[in-house]
């Protein structure tokens, strides 16, 4: 049985479980993005719906990719399940900071995997995951400039607030 | 009676070609090709984390366990279910990086 599973399959079997729970919580933050245009899109938010439908999507597009990747690769992707998405916020700004935690937090957990993969020699999911690193890194800036906004507009009207964040 | 060594003989893998593998159970060898095997894995590993071994023991104490693409239905007590656990490690243990 010498080596059987490198001749099967490319990556770590650790390392695809690993990818496999990346895959959920994508999928999850694409939910929660849902659900935070939702709220903005009920209260004529038009550039924070735009931007958090956008953002849905993209999360998506990222589970997608990890997805169609360990099963190039010869493992099995698992469609997940996605629960407990929160639909209730109390303000832009917390819907905002909410979106910063989620990006930390997928960010924390592709540094998991991507140091999980350079301990078992997986150079192929090494290098898959530079790319969603640059990406995270433009993701978490892109949220950190819109509270930066919040700050520097304190006291103004929410919709006039919203009007000045980026237009996707 | 040694217990231990009974349950060691129960559950096994083999591979038999190169893409195709024997999981030999007291009653049966069922073949398996890698995605089945893959999906053995991912069940087994559901099975053994620590909150469904508790509820497990707590209602049935054993498993029915589809495999092969629902070819074969497979009983495992608590037992059996951790030493295939053991021998499922142990067959994907076996990831030698590229030697340079």
């Amino acid at each position: 049985m010498n080596a059987v599973v490198r001749k099967q399959m490319s990556i770590h079997p650790d390392v695809m479980d690993l990818l496999n729970n990346q895959i959920a919580m994508e999928m999850k933050a694409s939910a929660s993005y849902l659900a935070m245009a939702s709220w903005c899109d009920q209260r004529e938010l038009l550039n924070s719906k735009d931007f958090f439908y956008k953002q849905a999507e993209e999360e998506r597009e990222h589970a997608m990719k990890i997805f169609t990747f360990i099963n190039d690769n010869g493992g099995a992707a698992v469609s997940p399940n996605v629960t407990n998405v929160n639909n209730d916020f109390e303000s832009l700004r917390a819907v905002y900071e909410t979106g910063l935690e989620q990006e930390i937090a997928v960010t924390e957990s592709i540094f998991k995997i991507f140091k999980t993969a350079r301990k078992q020699d997986d150079y192929i999911t090494e290098v898959f995951l530079q790319w969603f690193i640059t990406e995270q890194s433009e993701e978490e800036d892109t949220f950190r400039s819109i509270l930066d906004v919040f700050d520097l507009m304190e006291g103004m009207p929410l919709k006039m607030i919203d009007e000045r964040f980026p237009k996707e | 009676m040694n217990y231990e060594s009974d349950i060691e003989y129960c559950y096994q893998i083999k591979q038999a070609t190169f893409c195709k593998y024997v999981l030999i159970t007291p009653s049966k060898e069922v073949q398996l090709t890698f995605p089945q095997m893959l999906e053995l894995r991912r069940k087994i590993y559901d099975l053994t984390t620590f909150n469904t071994l508790n509820e497990i023991i707590n209602t049935d104490n054993f498993v029915l366990l589809f495999v092969a693409d629902k070819q074969h239905l497979i009983y495992l007590d608590i037992p059996q279910l951790l030493k295939l656990k053991e021998e499922i490690e142990l067959f994907f243990l076996d990831f030698n990086p590229v030697l340079v």
